[in-house]
């Protein structure tokens, strides 16, 4: 990501206090972060300190800070997930991975998130790899999942 | 919708009061006395209604409106202490306390603990727990105790953060914080500094810069307003953590640059252990810069201050009493011919201690040698300066300007005060204007950023003018060409800003003595503001270089910027203190202790001219610190600093300003005026037999319009206009030059320019970061600022020892790449006294141990 293509990005706005999440959700939707050079970017543009727009991204979940790994991973969180092993299988997770929610493996491999409810409670747990649903799973079948996504 | 100015009736528990309208139900509660807990609103600040400690009950409305949110209604009847309120403060206080570690808030044995607190045994005995530097000053423990909480009946949810203790002058606990939004809010709507933020959200929010930048990365200016109005021990000051509650204050002026902002000193016993901002209007607001907010007490209460006099003898300390220090002096004085005597004077030191200097110099000595250090500051430009400093615009009239014109100004840690104008200006609609080849604090608010190439500045400043007097001749119709075209590039809008604006006012920053032909640049700011009818405001960096000039400290100046080769004011002075008055000129000022000449006696005020001894048979240092130890001194005399003394300085605007005495000077020392006058009367001298130093100013009121008498000196209105015919108008004053020679180009065998500039910040000769911690961190000095180019063809990168070798001398200074630095061209800042001699210099450069 270099100046210009910030620059080109900027250019689609006026330059108003206002269009910081605007801006914000372009910058994600376009490089799928918020780097640290897109805010000293922005910072100028808009008069708002760096200090001040991180602030405002931080606050909403949608803006993440971490390059996306090639694939990601959702482990559910709700309620018929959790009665059935949830948190077992974000530790496992976390462990084979070594990587904390919300972070990328270092490797870039995958990046990992701790969601509130995919929607098919019936198949408690369930993990979602990219688009896939993996459902009624255990730490074995876990870990043998993994080695499929380069 | 009742307007402002009329008053309304409510009723705050059961008592009917008449209050103004548009007031919040918390400001009129304290108007009339009624005590409602609070810990996020603080005076200054918008309501933030975060800590909800100050919630009331109002009829007809729902819940429990916080009182600092809601505006008062005509009839509104509210109730402040009902049951029902104090158990809800005290379950969500017990919330905030979860958080927050606070054994000595409810520790059972809180009465017995403070009893024994105090006592010294040999023994370990625990006398009482102290977690919180805040101890004993902490608005949670108040309102905690105001509340009632005695215990917590919540889980404890501490946060385990690391202490944040990277930065200088104050450390952050976070373990402590309340989340109540003070210091973000007076960064953001006070300082405009915008350096803090809330980070994350929920339980996670911290607050801090951007990422886990520390805050000299994230821009922060180290005012310390964060600091005084943070209610618990979060933040704290490093110097003063564990120093408790002062005892008393003084208000006084403070001396390290020349905007003279009034503090509050803060006095424990026979110490001063801290400054806060006063509130003046007409200068600081409120509101102060690292420099008087943090400096002050290690400056003050240094170790290395001079108690007593001493003589030095073959390297010899020989400690003495004052009288035998005085008459030492008498003796050597007595004996010294006129010509062969010198005396540098500080430009941070008393308008009395000034006057009494010169005539000391004049009426004892019979010598017109004296000078200050600005002859070498201001170099060549130093004429052009003083030029522009007699009709200084006033931060009143920087309030109103519309468009204001910054060049060479950073504000973030000089006269940051003046930055906090600017931007609360800009706030308001002002547009600002900043040139500056180096990036800067102004940078965000400014409206457009002109970076002229480093060397560059005067041709810029030329071009600049040319395209202001282009926009307005073609300007027939004013309305019609407001809009900015999009062909334009910066010089093109700013110049059309400028012709455009109805009042302009030019700031010349420091910077401005870095650039490589100031005196020029200087020149050509006077002709802009002239054909811009702009005002200009100088800022000096030395806080009484007013003062200096207006009292005569100068060879070419006598009191009330008379030139002193005017034989009627040398008769009027000689009657007026009973003496002849030299009628002779010098060619000696600073230059000459610069470039070596020696003379029989050197006598330094309050100044450090040079690195090693300058050339003299006898030197006197009087100062507040030792000189170095390479520095063969012949007679050492401990001075008062400006915080032990009283009178007054001349600020920047030209505005007297009264210097109040805080606390005794440690040991033997004594103010500048009055050891100059035991001496003198030593010598057996009349018209030095001063009771105080309010018959000082009493003289110099004879001599000098604006002066009367110090109890006279109302702060608040005094403007002291510097006369014009006082000081340039009539050919009378014309300082000679410290000259720019032009045999410095570049060459085969030193291909590089360097240029140097002189530290800024100084107290009475002392670069301030030798002496105050954490400034060590803040004032990069003494590094080479060097271009990409040049840096990759010598094979350096940042951080690099660099030796640079000219004719003259060799030294090494770490490399520091900037993108703005043009090729060929090296620049330094150095503290007073390495400065080698006169820009620039050819050099050239290789890297260390290679």
């Amino acid at each position: 990501m270099t100046v210009m293509e910030y620059r080109n990005v900027l250019a689609e706005f006026q330059g108003e206090e206002g269009e910081l999440i605007p801006i914000l959700q372009r910058i994600q939707e376009k490089f799928g972060y918020i780097t640290e050079d897109a805010i000293k970017n922005i910072s100028p543009f808009l008069k708002i300190s760096e200090n001040q727009i991180y602030g405002v991204a931080s606050f909403y979940s949608q803006f993440r800070f971490t390059e996306p790994g090639r694939n990601s991973i959702k482990v559910c969180m709700g309620t018929a997930c959790h009665m059935r092993g949830g948190q077992i299988l974000g530790e496992a997770v976390e462990r084979e991975l070594d990587v904390k929610p919300g972070q990328t493996t270092k490797d870039k491999r995958f990046d990992f998130h701790r969601v509130a409810c995919l929607g098919c409670c019936a198949l408690a747990p369930v993990i979602q790899v990219n688009e896939d649903i993996r459902s009624r799973m255990n730490v074995i079948k876990l870990k043998e999942m993994l080695d499929k996504y380069e | 919708m009742s307007k402002p100015s009329e008053t309304i009736t409510i009723n705050i528990d059961n008592q009917f009061l008449q209050v103004g309208a548009g007031k919040t139900i918390l400001q009129a509660a304290e108007q009339n006395h009624i005590y409602i807990p609070t810990l996020c609103a603080y005076k200054d600040l918008t309501p933030f209604g975060g800590c909800r400690m100050c919630i009331v009950e109002v009829d007809g409305l729902r819940g429990f409106p916080t009182a600092c949110t809601t505006p008062v209604v005509e009839g509104m009847n509210i109730r402040t202490n009902t049951v029902q309120l104090q158990n809800i403060r005290s379950e969500i206080l017990q919330l905030i306390l979860s958080e927050h570690p606070c054994s000595c808030l409810i520790c059972d044995e809180q009465e017995e603990c403070k009893e024994f607190s105090g006592t010294i045994r040999k023994a370990t005995v625990t006398t009482g727990c102290r977690y919180c530097p805040n101890d004993g000053q902490c608005e949670l423990a108040e309102v905690a105790k105001k509340v009632g909480v005695k215990e917590i009946n919540y889980p404890i949810n501490y946060r385990y953060y690391r202490v944040e203790r990277e930065d200088p002058f104050y450390d952050r606990d976070y373990n402590l914080c309340i989340l109540c939004g003070r210091c973000i809010r007076m960064c953001q709507e006070i300082r405009a500094a915008n350096a803090l933020t809330f980070k994350q959200r929920g339980q996670k929010t911290v607050i801090g810069p951007a990422y886990n930048r520390t805050h000299i990365e994230a821009g922060c200016e180290f005012c310390g307003a964060c600091v005084s109005i943070c209610p618990t021990g979060a933040l704290s000051e490093k110097t003063r953590k564990w120093e408790g509650k002062a005892e008393r204050e003084e208000i006084t002026t403070c001396a390290l640059c020349g905007v003279g902002c009034q503090v509050h000193l803060q006095i424990k016993g026979r110490d001063i252990i801290g400054a806060l901002p006063a509130d003046d209007p007409l200068i600081n607001n409120g509101q102060l810069c690292v420099k008087g907010r943090f400096c002050i007490p290690e400056l003050i209460n240094n170790h290395q201050r001079l108690k007593k006099p001493y003589r030095a003898h073959d390297g010899l300390k020989i400690e003495l009493t004052f009288e035998q220090a005085i008459e030492e002096a008498a003796k050597k004085l007595a004996v010294c011919p006129p010509n062969e005597f010198g005396m540098i004077v500080s430009q941070n030191i008393t308008n009395e201690d000034l006057y009494i200097a010169q005539k000391f110099t004049r009426a004892v000595m019979g010598s017109n040698n004296i000078d200050t250090m600005a002859r070498i500051y201001y170099g060549a430009g130093l004429n052009n300066y003083v030029g522009l400093m007699k009709s200084s615009a006033t931060l009143e009239s920087l309030r109103k300007a519309a468009t204001i014109l910054c060049i060479g100004l950073d504000t973030r840690y000089g006269g940051s005060v003046v930055g906090v104008e600017l931007r609360m200006a800009n706030r308001k609609g002002a547009k600002i204007i900043t040139i500056n080849s180096h990036p800067h604090n102004l940078s965000i608010v400014a409206h457009t950023w002109l970076k002229p190439e480093s060397g560059e500045e005067v041709g810029f400043i030329q071009s600049l003018a040319r395209l202001i007097g282009k926009a307005k001749s073609k300007r027939p119709d004013a309305k019609s060409e407001t809009k900015p075209h999009p062909s334009d590039n910066d010089i093109e809008t700013a110049a059309r800003i400028l012709a455009e604006s109805s009042s302009v006012i030019i700031l010349i920053g420091s910077d401005v003595f870095k650039y490589l032909n100031s005196p020029k640049v200087l020149e050509e700011i006077g002709k802009l503001a002239r054909s811009l009818q702009a005002e200009i405001m100088p800022l000096p960096a030395q806080n009484n270089f007013n003062g200096a000039l207006l009292m005569g400290a100068y060879p070419e100046l006598l009191p009330g910027g008379f030139s002193s080769a005017r034989k009627d004011k040398q008769a009027q002075l000689g009657e007026i203190w009973g003496s002849q008055i030299p009628d002779w000129a010098t060619s000696w000022n600073a230059e000459a202790v610069m470039t070596g000449k020696r003379m029989k006696i050197l006598y330094l005020i309050g100044e450090v001219p040079l690195r090693e001894r300058p050339a003299s048979d006898f030197l006197i240092f009087q100062n507040l610190y030792p000189p170095e130890s390479i520095y063969r001194t012949d007679l050492v005399l401990p001075s008062a600093a400006f915080t032990e003394i009283d009178g007054t300085f001349i600020n920047g605007e030209g505005r007297l300003q009264r210097v109040r005495k805080a606390v005794e000077p440690p040991g033997f020392a004594l103010p500048d005026w009055k050891i100059l006058c035991l001496i003198a009367q030593k010598m057996g001298k009349k018209g030095f037999d001063f009771d105080s130093v309010d018959d000082v100013h009493k003289e110099i009121s004879c001599q000098v319009n604006g002066f009367s008498s110090l109890d006279n000196i109302k702060r608040e209105t005094v403007i002291m206009t510097l006369e014009p015919a006082c000081l340039t108008g009539k050919s009378d004053f014309a300082i000679d030059p410290y000259q720019a020679p032009d045999s410095g180009k570049a060459n085969m065998e030193f291909p590089y320019l360097l240029h140097t500039a002189i530290s800024e910040h100084t107290y009475r000769g002392f670069p301030l970061a030798s002496y105050v911690e954490g400034l060590k961190k803040l004032f990069i000095e003494a590094t080479l600022e060097i271009s990409p180019e040049d840096a990759k063809k010598a094979g350096l990168i940042s951080g690099d020892e660099v030796i640079v070798t000219s004719a003259k001398f060799e030294k090494t200074w770490p490399a520091r790449i900037m993108a703005e630095q043009t090729a060929g061209i090296l620049h330094v800042t150095l503290p007073q006294g390495e400065v080698p001699g006169r820009n620039p210099y050819p050099v050239r450069i290789r890297k260390k141990n290679v």
